[in-house]
């Protein structure tokens, strides 16, 4: 009997060991599949030959890594890609964190409007945002126009194919997911805190400063986060309303996979990518590690 | 005269077609303790928050110890107000959060150290200044948020339903020390709530609003004997109604005698005599039983007179069930009669 007992609690204790990975299965396997494979199969390609014609040589090689370190062209790029990346993520973050703090503080009753609003971009595929830019920035477009009938231009002027475009362009693109994690974020605060800083003698600036801003924190790094590993793999948008000089990881990365057809060192470029990407997303991380669990 | 505390004159607040607080006036002397008792949407809050500086004002003017301060930002107003939340800031240590208010008040930081400490005493907190406020019971939190507000000793402090989010046994604890406190430290204060029971606890003075408007401010044992209106006697406790002609004075009644006429006879369920001990009083009624609650120290008798149905609270044994037929009476001094 006490044996049975004892076997009992201990198929217990196995299965209760167990049931988290079994719930976490479904999960796991999909990511296994359509994340892990992939990657490991071009971190594997990454080292491949690349000889004549053919698009790739089984081998092994750190050529490719060699080249993209050495090679300016793609030092350029990369310093390009992230120097860009970092531009809009900042800018994305402090525009999506006003927007958010403006819907936030505002009734109730002009909250669908706002977030609706914030919907729309994520309603049309980013080639329709393309084209619908190629209307605002070129000489003739909406944006010289309204400059012009406003007065503050004489002659008319095209940002289109700048650096500035592009620029815009992959803020838009990224301020949708920035706002709502933001939101997110806000909503699960008091906003009874303002008052209080506020009934405490804490002017609205020295409030944004002790109150708000170490509260929302975590909000805005994983914002950032998010904004970056969104910019720097966009690559339709910058190709799109940059000019030709601006090459982007993501511009090379197809350049060297279809115009090149030298698979190996677009997997290369796109392993430096992922990891750069990786080393952003836990050094934010580690920032916002302490005390995670603040709304309770 | 000495200046009150916190003085308001006619204040008025409109939202849309909706008149929030209308032309309160109201004054509080210094260490006084001033409850505003209303029910949902009467505008007690909304009166906290425009003395708070939280709300602007649509007419009228706030004066704190004499100097106008409608004008003031929330921030320049020297208010601490004790939030239903707590709003405590959750990023902050009890200690911290405490000397948030002295901080920002440029109070140097030996004597911040030493009125946080003393104050964390005073709520009985001593022992939790390096907690978060994620590590407190809901009453703690409501304790540091007191403790805060003190700390910085306003001109008045404002409570806004500080225990309504607390279960009962908690909230009759709070109110008794929020009361000792109050005895101790002679601070002037506005006490915002619905709970009538604590607002006659711990008051030096209730007002009783409704509708944006104050209905009667009085002491709790005025309000208690000599309501204003029936508005007041009705919201102030339980009681039952009867509807009785507008000559009466007393009544004799039997259960087949209507009950008619415009004017409303109220007595609280407490001072409701039953059975032989009706029988002597001036005020009787015959009525059946239909249901008994027992509630530990009386029995509440659910009874039916008429069209009328009354409650009675009786503390002796009597064995009456439902259905039993039972004479009812109360003395005139205990019964109201609004018309």
């Amino acid at each position: 009997m006490s044996d049975a007992y004892t076997t009992a609690r201990a198929r217990l204790a196995r299965r209760k060991a167990a049931a988290p990975w079994i719930l976490m299965l479904p999960a796991l396997i999909i990511v296994l599949i359509f994340f892990g494979l992939p990657t490991a199969y071009m971190a594997r390609m990454s080292f491949n030959l690349h000889e004549g014609a053919k698009l790739y040589t089984p081998g092994f090689t750190f050529d490719h890594y060699i080249n993209l370190f050495s090679n300016e062209v793609f030092t350029t790029a990369i310093w390009t890609t992230v120097k860009l990346s970092l531009m809009a993520s900042v800018v994305t973050v402090i525009i999506g964190y006003a927007f958010a703090l403006l819907v936030w503080l505002k009734p109730a009753r002009w909250r669908l409007l706002f977030v609706g609003l914030a919907l729309c971009p994520l309603l049309i595929s980013e080639i329709a945002i393309i084209f619908g830019w190629w209307m605002f920035f070129p000489k003739n477009g909406l944006l010289s126009f309204a400059l012009m009938s406003s007065g503050l231009i004489t002659d008319k002027i095209s940002l289109m194919y700048t650096e500035f475009a592009a620029f815009v362009g992959l803020v838009y693109v990224t301020l949708p997911f920035c706002f709502f994690i933001l939101l997110s974020i806000l909503d699960g605060m008091d906003k009874r805190m303002l008052e209080a800083g506020a009934d405490l003698g804490a002017s609205p600036l020295v409030t944004f400063r002790e109150v708000l801003l170490p509260l929302t924190r975590t909000g805005l790094l994983v914002a950032f986060s998010q904004s970056f590993i969104w910019t720097m793999g966009t690559y339709a948008t910058p190709s799109a309303l940059g000019p030709d000089t601006l090459w982007t990881m993501g511009f090379l990365i197809q350049e060297q996979m279809l115009g090149r057809s030298n698979w190996p060192l677009a997997s290369a470029l796109s392993m430096v990518l992922v990891v750069g990407v990786a080393v952003v997303i836990t050094f934010t991380r580690s920032l916002s590690a302490k005390r995670t669990t603040l709304h309770v | 005269m000495t200046t009150p505390a916190l003085h308001l004159d006619r204040v008025r607040r409109v939202y849309g077609p909706v008149v929030a607080v209308d032309d309160v006036s109201l004054s509080v002397a210094k260490g006084e303790f001033v409850t505003l008792l209303g029910p949902s949407g009467s505008g007690k809050t909304s009166t906290l928050r425009l003395v708070g500086g939280f709300d602007q004002l649509d007419g009228g003017s706030i004066a704190i110890n004499g100097e106008r301060i409608d004008h003031l930002p929330a921030y320049q107003r020297d208010t601490a107000t004790i939030f239903q939340s707590g709003a405590l800031f959750p990023h902050k240590t009890v200690a911290e959060n405490v000397a948030f208010g002295l901080r920002m008040r440029k109070v140097g930081t030996s004597e911040i150290a030493d009125r946080v400490r003393q104050y964390l005493d005073i709520v009985r907190l001593g022992g939790f200044a390096d907690r978060y406020p994620a590590q407190l019971s809901g009453g703690q939190k409501q304790r540091v948020a007191l403790a805060r507000s003190l700390a910085v000793r306003p001109a008045i402090l404002l409570f806004d339903e500080p225990l309504s989010a607390l279960d009962l046994s908690l909230r009759l604890q709070l109110r008794a020390e929020i009361k000792s406190l109050h005895d101790q430290l002679k601070f002037s204060a506005i006490y915002v709530t619905h709970d009538q029971g604590e607002a006659m606890a711990m008051s030096s003075r209730v007002a009783v609003m409704r509708n944006g408007a104050i209905e009667q401010i009085d002491t709790p044992t005025r309000i208690f004997h000599d309501p204003a209106s029936e508005f007041v006697y009705t919201f102030i406790g339980e009681s039952c109604c009867l509807r009785v002609n507008n000559a009466a004075q007393s009544l004799d009644l039997t259960l087949e005698t209507p009950l008619l006429g415009e004017a409303r006879l109220y007595v609280r369920p407490s001072r409701l005599r039953l059975g032989p001990d009706a029988a002597s009083l001036p005020n009787r009624l015959k009525a059946r039983v239909k249901f008994v609650e027992f509630l530990g120290d009386t029995n509440r008798y659910h009874l039916q007179a008429g069209d009328a149905d009354l409650f009675a609270d009786h503390a002796g044994e009597m064995s009456l069930a439902p259905g039993a037929t039972v004479d009812l009476g109360w003395l005139t001094a205990d019964m109201r009669v609004f018309r």
